[in-house]
C-alpha cells in the first residue's frame, strides 16, 4: 500500500511542477525538505482524498508540511486501511 | 498647467502588439488585430470576430508551481508591468523605497478561470475546485502578483470600474502622487474576457459587433453602419513618478499626467445618458483638474466602442464640452477591438504617443460618420499635428465616466 502511496504521490507533485528527482522516504514534505508551500500542500492532500477515499481536516496541512514522505506515506495507508473498514 | 505626475514607463499587450511603438504604428496604419476565432480558441464558433492577444507563457512571469491555475489577466498585468518597469528604469530597492510604490491594477479578474473550474465543480464535486483558485483569479490578484514579483511594498488596490477601470486606476495613482503617499506608483488594468460565458453575456445584450463578413471591418467607432462593439483582451500598464522625483533619478519622462475627472451618469447599469450630461462633465473636471481650457486639447481619444448608444452619448458629451474649439477626436478601438477596461490604459499610451510623435491615429472604418456623432473626426489616414495636450476618455457599465488629460514633457 505504502509503495502505491508514494508512488501516486510522486506523481502528483511531478503534475505539480515539483522535481522529485532527490527525494525519498526521509525528505519532509514543507520547507525543510520538498519545500511545499500552504496550497501546495492542500492541493496534494486533495489529490490523496479524490483517488484513496481518504479525507484530511483544514488544519492538518501544517502537521503534514513537518512529515516526511514515508510518514505521510503510512498515515495516508493508516487512513485508507480505517476507511476501507468502515 | 500642473505637472506635478510624470509618466516614465509603459507596457502593453495588446492584439495588436506589445510595444508601444508597434501598437502606435498599427492603429496609424490600420493593421487590425480583429479575426475570427480560429478553431483552437475557446471563442470559435460563439462570436463572429473577437481581438486576441498574444499568447504568453504563464511560467514567463510566474513561478511554475503557480502557474497551473492563473488566469490570463494576471498573466498579462505581470508581463506589461514588467515591461513598463524596464521602460522606466526603475528597479524596486535600487532607485525607489519599496514602501513608497504603490500599485493600482484592475479590471475585473479571472472570470474564465472561474468559469472553468465551476464546470469542473459541476463534474467532479468538491475535488474538482483547485486550492489555488482564489489567488488565480481574484480581481486584486494582479497587483498582489505584480506587488510580489517586484518587491513592491507600498499601498495597493484595484479599481472595479468595468470599462472605466484603466482610466480610474491611472487617476488614482495621480491622486496619490499629489498627495504625496507614494513616490512612484504602478498602475493599469488587464482583461481577458475571451471565454463563451462572457461573450455571450455581450452578445446577447446586443452589444457585439455582428454580420460582418470580413472580421477587420466589425469595429466602426462613430460610422453610420456601426453594431456593436469587438471583444478584446489585453494589459496596460504606466509607470507614474512623481515629477521632481523622475527628474531626479535622470528618468526619461514621456508625459506629464495633468488631470484627471470621474462622474457617474446616475441612470441605468448599462446604457450611457442620452444626453452624455455626466460623461461631459468629467471631462470638465479634468479640464478644470488640468487648469487647461478646450482649446489646449490638441487630440481626443474617444472610449468609440462601436456601439449605437454609446458612441452617440459620447459624441454628444463632446460637443457639448468643445463646441467650436472641437480637437482631432479618433478611437482606435476600430483596430484593437474592446479591451474592456484594458483599453483605458492602452488609449492613453496611444495618445501620449501621438503628442511625442505629432501623429494623431484615425478612427478605422469610419467611412460614413454618423451625423448624430458630428465630430471633428481624423479618419483615413494619421494626421500630423503638433499637440501639447491631449485627452483619453473611458466610460463603463454602470455608468462610471473617467477622462485624464496628458501634457508634452517638453511643454
Amino acid at each position: 500500500m505504502n509503495a502505491e502511496i508514494r508512488q501516486f504521490l510522486f506523481e502528483s507533485l511531478k503534475v505539480m511542477k515539483y522535481s522529485t528527482a532527490d527525494m525519498d522516504d526521509d525528505t519532509v514534505l514543507g520547507p525543510a525538505g520538498a519545500d511545499l508551500e500552504s496550497l501546495a500542500m492542500a492541493e496534494l492532500a486533495l489529490r490523496v482524498e479524490d483517488h484513496f477515499g481518504v479525507r484530511f481536516l483544514e488544519d492538518e496541512a501544517e502537521h503534514f508540511a513537518a512529515m516526511t514522505v514515508g510518514e505521510f506515506c503510512a498515515e495516508v495507508a493508516r487512513r485508507a486501511r480505517i476507511a476501507t473498514a468502515t | 498647467m500642473s505637472a506635478s505626475v510624470a509618466v516614465t514607463g509603459i507596457g502593453l499587450v495588446s492584439p495588436v502588439g506589445t510595444a508601444v511603438d508597434e501598437v502606435f504604428a498599427a492603429v496609424c496604419a490600420g493593421r487590425s488585430g480583429l479575426v475570427r476565432p480560429p478553431e483552437d480558441h475557446p471563442l470559435h464558433g460563439v462570436v463572429d470576430v473577437a481581438a486576441i492577444g498574444p499568447f504568453i507563457d504563464p511560467e514567463s512571469v510566474i513561478p511554475p508551481k503557480e502557474a497551473r491555475v492563473v488566469d490570463r489577466s494576471i498573466v498579462m498585468a505581470v508581463r506589461a508591468a514588467g515591461d513598463a518597469l524596464a521602460d522606466a528604469g526603475i528597479e524596486i530597492g535600487r532607485d525607489v523605497d519599496p514602501y513608497r510604490v504603490a500599485v493600482v491594477l484592475s479590471g475585473v479578474g479571472g472570470l474564465a478561470t472561474l468559469a472553468d473550474q465551476a464546470v469542473e465543480r459541476s463534474r467532479r464535486g468538491r475535488l474538482g475546485v483547485s486550492p489555488f483558485l482564489l489567488p488565480g483569479v481574484l480581481p486584486n490578484m494582479a497587483a498582489a502578483r505584480v506587488a510580489i514579483k517586484f518587491g513592491i511594498r507600498g499601498y495597493t488596490s484595484s479599481s472595479g470600474t468595468a470599462c472605466a477601470a484603466g482610466g480610474q486606476s491611472i487617476g488614482e495613482a495621480m491622486r496619490i502622487l499629489r498627495s504625496g503617499e507614494a513616490d512612484v506608483v504602478v498602475c493599469g488594468c488587464t482583461e481577458a474576457p475571451l471565454f463563451p460565458t462572457f461573450a455571450d453575456a455581450f452578445g446577447n445584450a446586443l452589444a457585439l459587433a455582428r454580420g460582418w463578413s470580413d472580421p477587420t471591418t466589425a469595429s466602426r467607432p462613430f460610422d453610420r453602419r456601426r453594431n456593436g462593439f469587438v471583444l478584446g483582451e489585453g494589459a496596460g500598464v504606466l509607470v507614474l513618478e512623481r515629477a521632481d522625483f523622475a527628474r531626479a533619478r535622470g528618468a526619461v519622462v514621456r508625459a506629464d499626467v495633468l488631470g484627471w475627472g470621474a462622474t457617474s451618469d446616475a441612470h441605468h447599469p448599462t446604457t450611457p445618458r442620452p444626453d452624455g450630461a455626466s460623461a461631459a462633465e468629467s471631462m470638465r473636471i479634468a479640464l478644470r483638474d488640468a487648469g487647461l481650457t478646450t482649446g489646449d486639447i490638441g487630440y481626443l481619444n474617444a472610449h468609440g466602442t462601436g456601439t449605437k448608444a454609446g458612441d452617440t452619448a459620447e459624441a454628444t458629451a463632446i460637443r457639448g464640452v468643445f463646441g467650436d474649439a472641437m480637437p482631432p477626436v479618433s478611437s482606435t478601438k476600430g483596430v484593437t477591438g474592446h479591451m474592456l477596461g484594458a483599453s483605458g490604459v492602452v488609449e492613453a499610451s496611444i495618445a501620449i504617443t501621438a503628442m511625442r510623435k505629432g501623429l494623431l491615429p484615425p478612427t478605422h472604418n469610419l467611412d460614413d460618420p454618423d451625423p448624430a456623432c458630428d465630430l471633428n473626426h481624423v479618419r483615413g489616414e494619421a494626421a500630423a499635428a503638433r499637440v501639447d495636450a491631449v485627452m483619453s476618455n473611458s466610460f463603463g457599465f454602470g455608468g462610471h465616466n473617467v477622462s485624464v488629460i496628458f501634457g508634452s514633457a517638453d511643454g
